[in-house]
């Protein structure tokens, strides 16, 4: 009977130990995230301005919703975060599997490309945004300079609202009109380039981890076979690496429908016929410049919040099923 | 016997290979060099010298590489490492080019930064933009901030908010990753799948209750909003629970015989034991805070409190087209992450290949 109680005691005083333990980061996340989670839904249903107290605020319903779901601006940051998702994420993919692929074969120097190829993804957006305005500057940038060197016409880059796939067939007396079919804007592309140049290298460093997982007996048993180089990526390296493609395209998707600051400083005000105001560009310019419209700007976020979470839903469900682990 | 044979042929075989890489990249190399030389030289004319037609020559050579690796299928082996070399290497300068030129502007006069055709050199290094980039938030308020107010002070704001960060999101994590990983208590599975969803709720969407909160409890404006709202971290937490479950219990058993608590066994045994693991999520998270904009940018109105990213987003307002100032502060900007990065550079890579095979 003693000896129960003992030990129901010292149970006791291990679970709160644990307790204890966990408190500081669970306060953190209680209050700092998950209440908000909470609070957020609240405001976007009130109209909320700036530092309001809540005895002057008033419910509104869904009114919030109404009028984000009936803003022009709002279906134009949807576009433009939807172009920047379908373009920077499968670009970013494409060239860091190719250069960890590059990089996997037997060749000397390997650390040194690793580390050049990972130096932007270190450096800062703000950084980086400003290096690239100047870079895609209309008349002494270095982009149009490349461009004028080689015979062909300087391109207006970051004040161009035209789509690119618009501007690509235009030579060919071809007039693409459709916003979905012309492309980001020439702006916008600009942007991506510039995130596809930072962000490589890091994608580029988990192909590669990756890559060196794969047991190196399998490549020989295929040559062997007399596979050629095309489909031992096709049949061996691809299926196995399909884990991390998973992953990688998980993370750059819902990283790019969260894009904001390379917007915020190379087109401070929406770029060419606001085609790069992004999802949460348009939230910041609502909530915290002009009238301050919190509710307004809470229900962009839950709008935002939603998305990302029925992209991880959707990867989970379709992604999920063809993905290959190793046992 | 016929292994080391094959072994001493592939060596032989890569040396002359390599040789061959080395003398095409110099030949490229001076190529380039004569390319910039005329391409400067001749002021607004276009001709058949500029770096970009040397570039363009260079994209053919690699393309008659290509198609060289595409029809000699067999015995084309220095062909197709050749051709790695060159793709990589014209990688390397698409990499370091805006770099370049970032440091390069940094140093010319107004005039030369604005010059078209641009200059690969300028005519005298201007050391004093760097003085006058520094200095120039001084410049830029109004009022009467209760410091001086220079790059020095967003520095020193950046620093103590990302070390602060840092160390309070280790601590969090220690504790939470040690209960996680190594105690049985009830709810650890509800625990874990809390912090777990916390990762999908994305921060942009948080902002506004956070602002709000944070008003509330008069912390705008205060470090208190630079650094608390961050201090637990699922990255962290996830990485040192992976970490602490890999070290055995016997050293526990073997703590407890010696009379030391859980507290003092995770401080005096299991952090020694883990050094790795804490500098590299230590890297991710002074990273993060060092470079964030956002959230600095939206709890941060008074001038003097602003952190070095939201005192570089405000000199980029105010300087207007004095590229060559906005580029010396972009370069001070990076240099100090770019030191670390090159000081702990393993770490980083280790780190990212865990994320990346653990999820």
């Amino acid at each position: 009977m003693k000896r129960g109680q003992n030990k129901f005691k010292r149970r006791l005083k291990e679970y709160s130990e644990a307790y204890l333990y966990l408190l500081p980061a669970l306060g953190v996340v209680a209050l700092f995230w998950l209440f908000p989670v909470i609070l957020s839904i609240i405001v976007s249903f009130t109209n909320w301005k700036g530092l309001d107290t809540w005895s002057t605020v008033k419910w509104v319903g869904f009114a919030n919703y109404a009028n984000v779901l009936m803003d022009e601006e709002f279906h134009q940051s949807l576009l433009n975060t939807f172009h920047y998702a379908m373009y920077s994420a499968p670009l970013t993919f494409i060239v860091s599997l190719i250069a960890a692929i590059l990089l996997n074969t037997r060749i000397r120097g390997r650390s040194f490309f690793r580390t050049v190829y990972f130096l932007p993804f270190i450096t800062t957006w703000v950084a980086i945004s400003i290096l690239w305005k100047y870079f895609y500057h209309r008349d002494f940038g270095l982009a149009n300079y490349f461009l004028k060197s080689l015979g062909l016409k300087p391109l207006q880059w970051l004040s161009e609202p035209k789509g690119i796939f618009t501007l690509l067939f235009a030579p060919l007396g071809i007039d693409i009109k459709r916003p979905l079919l012309a492309g980001p804007s020439l702006a916008m592309f600009s942007i991506i380039l510039t995130s596809i140049w930072r962000s490589v290298g890091y994608y580029m460093i988990i192909f590669l981890a990756g890559l060196q997982n794969i047991d190196k007996s399998y490549y020989e048993a295929a040559e062997i076979d007399g596979a050629n180089p095309w489909q031992r990526f096709l049949h061996i390296t691809f299926p196995l690496l399909s884990p991390i493609t998973f992953f990688i395209l998980i993370v750059s998707l819902i990283n790019s429908f969260k894009v904001f600051v390379p917007m915020l400083i190379m087109t401070p005000s929406g770029g060419p016929d606001n085609t790069t105001i992004t999802i949460v560009f348009h939230l910041y310019e609502k909530g915290f410049q002009g009238l301050w419209l919190m509710g307004r700007a809470s229900a962009v976020a839950y709008i935002l919040f939603l998305i990302i979470l029925g992209i991880t839903l959707i990867q989970n469900l379709f992604l999920g099923r063809r993905v290959h682990y190793e046992s | 016997m016929k292994r080391q044979k094959q072994n001493n042929i592939t060596i032989h075989h890569e040396r002359k290979f390599l040789d061959l890489v080395f003398v095409s990249n110099i030949f490229v190399f001076i190529l380039f060099l004569i390319g910039f030389r005329l391409g400067t030289r001749m002021n607004g004319e276009f001709s058949l010298f500029t770096p970009a037609r040397w570039i363009l020559l260079y994209i053919a050579v690699l393309g008659i590489l290509v198609a060289l690796s595409i029809f000699w299928r067999t015995g084309g082996a220095w062909v197709n490492q050749t051709l790695v070399y060159q793709i990589l290497l014209a990688g390397c300068i698409f990499m370091i080019l805006p770099f370049f030129w970032m440091i390069i502007t940094s140093f010319k006069t107004y005039k030369e930064a604005m010059a078209f055709p641009p200059l690969w050199w300028p005519e005298k290094f201007q050391w004093k933009n760097w003085v006058e980039a520094w200095n120039a938030p001084k410049a830029n308020t109004y009022g009467d901030p209760p410091v001086p107010l220079t790059f020095t002070r967003y520095f020193f704001v950046s620093v103590l908010v990302g070390l602060a960060t840092t160390g309070g999101i280790l601590f969090t994590s220690a504790l939470a990753a040690y209960a996680f990983a190594k105690m049985k208590f009830p709810g650890k599975g509800l625990f874990f799948y809390i912090i777990l969803a916390m990762m999908m709720v994305p921060g942009q969407a948080l902002l506004i209750p956070n602002y709000l909160t944070l008003a509330k409890f008069h912390w705008l404006d205060r470090y208190h909003a630079l650094v608390i709202p961050w201090l637990a971290n699922v990255f962290t937490i996830f990485l040192m629970r992976q970490f602490f479950m890999t070290i055995p219990n016997d050293l526990w058993d073997a703590a407890q015989i010696d009379g030391a608590g859980r507290f003092r066994f995770l401080w005096q045994v299991m952090i020694p034991l883990s050094k790795p693991v804490l500098i590299t999520a230590g890297i991710f998270d002074f990273l993060g805070s060092w470079n964030s904009l956002f959230w600095p940018l939206i709890v941060v109105t008074r001038p003097e409190m602003r952190t070095l990213m939201v005192g570089l987003q405000a000199f980029n307002q105010d300087a207007g087209s004095d590229y060559h100032l906005l580029m010396a502060a972009s370069t001070f900007a990076v240099l100090p992450i770019v030191f670390i990065f090159f000081f702990l550079q393993r770490f980083f890579i280790q780190g990212i290949a865990r994320t990346g095979l653990k999820s």
